[in-house]
């Protein structure tokens, strides 16, 4: 293990490790833009300059390795000079639009020329114009003029989507990112360039304009997109979401997330969601409070067992829920009441085991694993045939579905709705409501629920990973989780209680911290 | 004075043919080489102390001794992009004893077990491109190339690869991305291409006049090479004279020669009435000499390093008194901001920074701190880049300024150009 002095600290590096990584290990401060952990060296923007002891010239801190008892800095006024020089040449051709640019606020460019900018602007000739507003695909916008060429996007199509829609064309001062014609960018990683493009000159079409990034908050949990459970950071505000973007972890996504996954934050989001729980049937619905809806719910839950017997009763379950959520309604269904028709609806399953090679998996659940773990462990086996045999049979008068959270990945939801229309009584529980219930004869209650960012939970990953993750904020007051949901069915509505959405007024923290002019 | 051994029977037109380049013992050489170990004409490379052409000036024998011993394919690729302003002297080795090039290569690829090579000949090149797609054809006929050559067992393939016409591509990593189909652009060091080169396997890339002169290392051996030349800079090197002198042209003579011999043997002098007002001595890239260092100078990359200029490909460019140094740094400039890759944020902005602001003060709008400008600008761009480029721009900066500052001075202040209204009244 060589060790090496970074800025006067010794550390001692893995073999093979470069210069900038163990700056990024010493915990020094180091300026780049074109070095990005998860792609090759490209050594193009010049300002992870550093000083190595005993070479006259200064080196890239990227592409040179650590050597046995290396000493560097980047705070000699050598370095410093370079890279105030480094930045004023990012900056001549580069527009200073930081007031209308999307990226205002966490732009790389902004941050290092606070910390390393020379101050003094010397050009005064014209700049280089480019395009404004180039629609590279579906999904990304380019503004040319701001890009600085640091080739993250075009590394990141080349090396990791394969997909090469990118390049840069032309030579010089006149270089520009752009796609060949006929093929735009357009794969299902495509927004991973906006989140590792250090300017704004990429954008996403979806957040473009939408919000000023210091409206938002953000904190880290899991994408519920798929089975991959890639983490991400949810940034919000009292509107709701707007965006998630990827964290870096080794053992599950890098440093990416796919297109797909980033939408999950639509539908967690007010407009979407179940506001209040409903009673009734076919077009004729009544809004009630949740905590006396589950509540009733719970009652005639129990009487059915108590009358018809456990057989009456039957719960469908999809892999959208946390382990806590799963082990709620398993306890008091099976391990309180004895109910064991306990089935799982598997939505698409002709693709279940389908991989984009990349991220993207088949089984668009956060926790099928997890879900089946716990159908094991209570030798609830019985199959989605078994169900319908039961329902034709009539034996059935009470069905619980714990619907799914995200019903964008459930095609097959009124085929299921069909399936059960003609029960006595349906309890369903979703986070967004489902039109296809308009068509139920018997008597139905809708509960609404909470998403993936108004609760903790556990979720296990297709590779059996377990994460947990705390709530990010709460965007619907009368939603539950599956848990309190469960806890007023069974009779313990003291544990629950209903949580406000997030009142947080937009604030200019700039205008704040620096009082009123 | 002139001292023919590469070009030693050039003015024969014959010398381009296979006949008539066998006529002059043409292939000789490699036949001799074949016979040989390939460590022994390695040794004798080194030995010789042959330095690049191309302009850099490394050893070539060293160079190819960075080549891994792991037996994998290794190719050789000769730079034939001849791009930087002032040189010709590889167009005229290319068109004249095409065969000479494809002998050395053919030795060269021996020493080093190497199965195919490429030349690798500037867009612009036409005729050269031609004509040593003829000779390679003619090789092949002659079963000097392809397999079991002369009956040695060495088998070898060579190709010809036309560039687009792009100053970088003659950076040998940018001419290994052109060559594998990809933008010239260069590639970063380490990997150096002796380990990792055109398609990721060991590759070398020589000058057109370094191969050219294995021939004659081999030929005549280490002592009689050596004979020319200085210690450190031994052998002979053709310079391609250029600019105001009577009879510009490509000159070969042993390193170490004198330049103002150059200028006034060789090339007749200056034109009648004309003093020497500054060398540009390896190209538009080397930075300038006055006409007082010019008479002090000798060609090798010693005496030049030391006088803070370079050899570099052999590019003499004379400039007499009629010449604006202004005039002169703007065409400099405008070439090196076009022919800028990109890659490196100091060479793709600074070149065309430098090119604007010399730009300005050639209309007569520029501002007295530029030229105090141009040259902070350019020692920021000197050694901040994957490959040379932006060095090639900044050194003739710098040294055009710092030379011949009140040029630039006064040309700021009048907004004109005092050696041009100097020369319409003389």
């Amino acid at each position: 293990m060589p060790k090496c002095t970074v800025n006067g600290k010794q550390i001692e590096v893995k073999p093979g490790t470069s210069i900038i990584e163990a700056f990024k290990e010493a915990g020094e401060n180091i300026a780049h833009y074109c070095w990005h952990p998860g792609l090759s060296v490209a050594g193009v923007c010049r300002l992870c300059m550093v000083e190595i002891e005993g070479n006259p010239r200064l080196q890239i801190a990227c592409n040179t390795m650590v050597q046995e008892g290396m000493v560097v800095s980047n705070q000699s006024d050598k370095v410093k000079d370079a890279v105030r020089w480094g930045l004023d040449f990012h900056l001549i051709n580069h527009p200073l639009d930081c007031p209308i640019c999307d990226q205002a606020g966490e732009c790389g460019l902004q941050e290092q020329y606070m910390e390393f900018g020379k101050y003094e602007p010397e050009m005064a000739e014209r700049k280089v114009k480019k395009r404004k507003v180039v629609d590279l695909g579906p999904k990304v916008v380019l503004d040319s003029e701001r890009c600085i060429l640091c080739s993250r996007c075009v590394r990141f199509t080349d090396e990791v989507t394969k997909t090469r829609e990118l390049g840069i064309f032309n030579r010089g001062d006149r270089s520009e990112i752009g796609t060949f014609k006929d093929r735009p960018l357009d794969n299902n990683y495509s927004l991973n360039t906006v989140d590792i493009c250090p300017v704004g000159a990429l954008t996403s079409r979806d957040f473009r304009f939408r919000q000023r990034v210091w409206y938002l908050k953000n904190k880290e949990t899991i994408c519920t997109g798929c089975s991959t459970g890639c983490n991400v950071k949810a940034y919000y505000n009292e509107d709701g979401l707007f965006r998630v973007k990827p964290v870096h972890n080794e053992d599950i996504n890098g440093y990416w997330m796919c297109d797909e996954g980033r939408d999950i934050y639509k539908f967690a989001n007010p407009e979407f969601r179940l506001k209040t729980a409903r009673k009734g049937t076919q077009d004729h619905w009544d809004d009630i409070n949740v905590v006396e809806a589950a509540k009733s719910v719970g009652s005639i839950v129990k009487t059915s067992v108590d009358t018809d017997g456990a057989g009456s009763v039957a719960v469908v379950l999809t892999g959208q829920h946390s382990n806590e959520e799963y082990d709620a309604i398993l306890e008091w269904i099976n391990g309180d009441l004895k109910v064991d028709q306990v089935y799982h609806w598997v939505n698409n399953p002709e693709k279940f085991d389908d991989f984009d090679g990349l991220l993207l998996r088949g089984d668009r659940n956060p926790n099928t694993k997890g879900l089946l773990e716990r159908l094991d462990a209570r030798k609830l086996n019985k199959t989605w045939q078994d169900f319908e045999t039961k329902l034709k049979a009539g034996t059935v008068k009470v069905v619980i579905v714990v619907g799914p959270e995200n019903p964008a990945v459930y095609s097959d939801m009124g085929e299921k709705v069909q399936l059960i229309n003609g029960v006595d009584k349906v309890v369903w529980m979703s986070a967004c409501p489902v039109g296809e219930l308009n068509t139920m004869t018997g008597t139905t209650w809708q509960i609404p629920l909470k998403t993936f960012v108004e609760k903790p939970g556990t979720y296990v990953n297709f590779q059996g990973r377990a994460q947990t993750v705390k709530p990010v904020t709460f965007l619907v007051k009368q939603a539950l989780s599956v848990v309190e949901a469960v806890q007023l069915m069974a009779g313990e509505a003291s544990k629950v209680e209903l949580v406000e959405p997030e009142h947080h007024p937009k604030k200019n923290y700039f205008v704040y911290s620096r009082g009123p002019l | 004075m002139e001292v023919k051994i590469l070009t030693e029977h050039y003015d024969k037109p014959e010398f381009q043919g296979l006949d008539g380049y066998k006529k002059h013992g043409g292939y000789e050489t490699l036949a001799k080489a074949l016979k040989l170990k390939p460590e022994e004409i390695k040794n004798q490379v080194k030995e010789a102390g042959l330095r690049g052409r191309g302009g850099a000036g490394f050893p070539t024998g060293v160079k190819w001794g960075f080549l891994p011993e792991n037996g994998e394919t290794r190719y050789l690729l000769c730079n034939a992009d001849e791009g930087e302003p002032g040189t010709f002297k590889d167009r005229l080795m290319m068109e004249r004893a095409p065969h000479q090039l494809i002998e050395g290569m053919l030795i060269s690829a021996f020493a080093i077990h190497s199965p195919k090579s490429y030349i690798y000949i500037r867009g612009e090149y036409f005729e050269s491109l031609r004509i040593v797609e003829k000779a390679i054809k003619e090789a092949y006929s002659a079963g000097l190339l392809g397999k079991n050559i002369l009956g040695s067992g060495f088998s070898h393939d060579m190709d010809v690869y036309s560039g687009a016409g792009a100053y970088i591509c003659g950076e040998e990593t940018g001419m290994i991305s052109s060559l594998e189909g990809k933008k010239g652009q260069p590639k970063l060091k380490p990997p150096f291409p002796a380990i990792e080169g055109y398609l990721g396997k060991p590759t070398i890339v020589n000058n057109v006049e370094s191969l050219a002169a294995v021939k004659y290392i081999i030929r005549d051996g280490v002592q009689a090479y050596r004979k020319y030349g200085t210690e450190k800079s031994p052998g002979t090197k053709l310079f391609s004279v250029s600019g105001n002198v009577m009879k510009p042209g490509t000159y070969e003579v042993p390193l170490g020669y004198p330049l103002k011999d150059l200028i006034e043997v060789e090339c007749g002098g200056l034109k009648p009435g004309r003093k020497l007002k500054a060398v540009i001595p390896g190209g538009s890239s080397a930075p300038v000499l006055t006409a007082e260092e010019a008479q002090r100078a000798t060609m090798d990359y010693e005496c030049l390093a030391q006088m803070g200029s370079m050899l570099g490909s052999g590019a003499v460019i004379v400039i007499d008194d009629s010449n604006c140094m202004v005039d002169l740094l703007h065409v400099i400039m405008h070439f090196y901001h076009h022919e800028s890759c990109g890659q490196c944020t100091p060479c793709r902005e600074g070149t065309g920074w430098l090119d604007k602001i010399v730009s300005g003060i050639h209309a007569g709008t520029g501002r007295l701190q530029d030229v105090q400008l141009i040259e902070q600008v350019s020692q920021h761009m000197m050694g901040r880049t994957i490959c040379a480029l932006s060095d090639a721009a900044a050194m003739p900066a710098l040294s055009f300024v710092e030379k011949f500052r009140e040029e630039f001075e006064f040309y700021v202040r009048e907004g004109r150009s005092r050696v041009k209204e100097v020369v319409a009244n003389a």
